[in-house]
């Protein structure tokens, strides 16, 4: 027992909790951002399997990771964009275009890279894990000074360049919401469309807008996923993060910070359950923690919610007594 | 519009909708065909499109053939009950899709009971299935009531509980009921008691699991459209509040429309285990529920046209299984069309203008009618 304890409380642990956070960190903060406008987008694990395929293929065309970076973020915000065509214009349930979306990223997706490498490699290759090498994985920053800090800098540096950004997107999400006047559009929408509209909000480009930024999250969690926390694309690599990151939105209330704090908790979950099997635990026993997480955590966020909200009912209830 | 003209309507738009998800699969076909020149690239999209469109239910020599027809019936088993799972909890509103791991947990309790719990011939393979659908009624009620009562997000839930039965299963697999002679991982071989008896002897594991799907498609059909529950189910879907308003019990209903449908994934998991196998071993989700979701799509949440619907799919799965192994066109192509024909399906304004067009056509021919008569 203390040997488990001894090696969570290392620091390689709290960084793989860190490492592990960060693609579910932007699924999340896209969840956070189309939720404000009043749209579920569950197809975020589909956009994340797509974009993390191209990201990957693009890399290794183009030789830089730069540009697979980017293919990756410009086939998020396409594909999004593709689902928004269907919602507003074709009226379709965002859920039913959510599951199919969900559907090409899991099987479709495969199809993509067999054919495609059948054409560019002249073999139908089943991931792209052969064609990815270190220098086209997205870089890792040492900090300077904070890496020399004891315990702190071992966990905090030397992260992938996309960790940081996606901790410095929960700041940006945050001002893009409650600074800016799109982000206001953004929940007017959300919170009354006819309301917006008469306003003279364009509730549809909002909402195309709302979608294409999580397209973009969701791009970079593709990212992140085949060219920095693996090499290279493989079938079911996202593994319902996607869905996990719907569920943190819910379990932060919907704000960028809490939601943040919900997608630390299931990056602990997670790392925890990989340090269990590397100490002998069956991976079959310790692969489901963050999903059993998820559940518990949807549960207790529930509950929570429902007795603030009697509190608050109770409360108006009194304050209204005492004026009579 | 008259019913006949809106059923022409619906006809009409989902042979678009088929006829645009084929264009774009031929697109895809087109990309990924061998052959250097656009001419020769042409000619092999044109013979791939046979193999998905013509061959399946034709055999090698290009005629038409009963074991082809039956391996497809045979495929379409497990997918009616999903489909049928699907259509009871849409209809609810309830976006549960737990079928995937529903339909793995039934197969897998079916085999224990099969392999485990000695009894006499046919009674077995009743109590094996129906263990299997019990288990998944179990599995459902956890979304059910959570969100009858949390207003918990059942589809997130019911996802999350997919990933937990796999792992628990291949847990289970590993440690207990493996069959330790066998290279893989296998369960012992199931007692012949416990095994769905074959309807046809060709080969094909069409067994008597497929007339029990029909049955049950007339069963669910006549719940959702002649009783009191599943006129409840479909009102909850169409007006929540009003259900709510009018007195019925929407939590219990909630819980009770997620329950049958898990109920009906335990039956199709059940029924094809026993049916197709020898032994159990799944190590992975089957599928089987997505598809499920796209058959009652396609069908609009009837549970008369989920079997056509089932036909479809599977006619065309077998077609790209054919275009995978004579054209070297990837199999997985059927995902892609089945995500597009559902998309079409499911997108209420797709044709809208068409239809709004009939519905003034037909307007302006009753009032002619109405003035002739005057």
């Amino acid at each position: 027992m203390s040997n488990v304890l001894s090696s969570i409380l290392s620091a390689e642990f709290f960084f793989s909790i860190i490492r592990i956070t960060s693609p579910i960190l932007f699924a999340t903060l896209g969840a956070v951002i189309v939720e404000k406008a009043g749209i579920s987008n569950i197809g975020l694990e589909g956009i994340m399997m797509i974009s993390a395929l191209f990201g990957s293929l693009c890399a290794y065309w183009s030789s830089s990771w730069f540009v697979g970076l980017l293919a990756a973020m410009i086939v998020g915000v396409i594909v999004a964009l593709i689902m928004s065509v269907f919602a507003f214009q074709l009226k379709t349930d965002i859920i039913l275009v959510g599951i199919a979306i969900n559907m090409i990223g899991s099987g479709g997706t495969i199809f993509l890279v067999k054919s495609i490498t059948n054409m560019t490699e002249g073999e139908a290759l089943s991931s792209t894990t052969s064609l990815i090498t270190s220098e086209l994985q997205i870089p890792t920053v040492q900090i300077p000074l904070i890496q020399n800090i004891p315990v702190i800098g071992p966990i905090i540096s030397g992260h992938s360049l996309l960790t940081y950004l996606a901790f410095l997107l929960v700041f940006l999400t945050w001002v893009l919401l409650y600074k800016t006047s799109l982000g206001l559009n953004l929940r007017s929408v959300g919170e009354n469309p006819n309301a917006a509209s008469s306003v003279g909000v364009s509730v549809t480009r909002v909402r195309y807008t709302a979608m294409a930024l999580s397209g973009l999250m969701a791009g970079l969690g593709g990212a992140f996923m085949s060219m920095s926390y693996a090499m290279g694309w493989s079938l079911n690599m996202v593994a319902g993060r996607g869905f996990i990151a719907l569920a943190a939105q819910a379990m932060g209330s919907g704000e960028p910070f809490g939601a943040m704090l919900a997608t630390i908790v299931f990056g602990f979950a997670q790392a925890f359950g990989i340090k269990l099997s590397s100490i002998g635990l069956d991976s079959n026993l310790s692969s489901p923690i963050p999903y059993i997480i998820t559940i518990i955590g949807l549960v207790v966020f529930a509950i929570v919610k429902r007795k603030r909200d009697a509190k608050r009912v109770a409360a108006v209830g009194a304050k209204q007594r005492k004026e009579k | 519009m008259s019913k006949k003209a809106s059923l022409r309507f619906s006809i009409l738009r989902g042979f678009v909708a088929i006829l645009i998800s084929l264009f774009i699969a031929s697109i895809l076909i087109f990309i990924s065909a061998e052959g250097g020149s656009f001419g020769e690239k042409l000619s092999s999209t044109g013979e791939a499109l046979v193999y998905l469109i013509v061959r399946p239910i034709l055999n090698g020599k290009g005629a038409f053939s009963v074991k082809s027809l039956t391996d497809i019936l045979a495929c379409m088993i497990p997918t009616i009950f999903t489909g049928l799972a699907t259509c009871v909890m849409f209809s609810a509103n309830q976006f549960n899709l737990g079928a995937e791991g529903g339909i793995m947990l039934g197969a897998f309790v079916s085999a224990l009971v099969a392999i485990y719990v000695p009894m006499g011939t046919g009674i077995h393979m009743v109590v094996a299935v129906l263990a299997g659908a019990v288990s998944v009624a179990v599995m459902m009620l956890i979304p059910g009531i959570l969100k009858a009562k949390l207003d918990v997000s059942e589809m997130v839930c019911s996802l999350m509980l997919n990933y937990v039965v796999m792992y628990a299963i291949k847990f289970m697999m590993n440690t207990y009921f493996a069959d330790k002679t066998k290279g893989q991982v296998q369960s012992l071989p199931f007692e012949k008691t416990a095994l769905v008896p074959q309807l046809i002897n060709n080969g094909s594991k069409l067994t008597w699991g497929f007339i029990l799907a029909l049955i049950f498609v007339a069963l669910t059909a006549l719940f959702m459209y002649r009783t009191r529950w599943g006129y409840a189910i479909r009102m909850i879907g169409i007006n929540r509040d009003f259900a709510k308003y009018s007195g019925m019990k929407v939590a219990a209903i909630i819980v009770a429309s997620q329950v049958i449908g898990g109920v009906l994934a335990g039956l199709g998991g059940g029924v094809e285990m026993l049916g197709r196998n020898e032994f159990y071993s799944w190590s992975a989700l089957p599928g089987y529920g997505w598809t499920g979701i796209t058959i009652a799509c396609i069908a609009g949440n009837n549970p008369i046209l989920v079997p056509l619907a089932a036909f479809f799919i599977a006619y065309l799965d077998k077609g790209c299984n054919l275009m995978a192994t004579y054209c070297g066109i990837p199999a997985q192509l059927i995902d892609i069309i089945q995500a597009v024909i559902f998309l079409f399906f499911a997108a209420e304004q797709f044709l809208s203008g068409y239809r709004q067009k009939l519905v003034v056509r037909s307007a302006q021919q009753e009032l002619r009618e109405k003035e002739g008569q005057k």
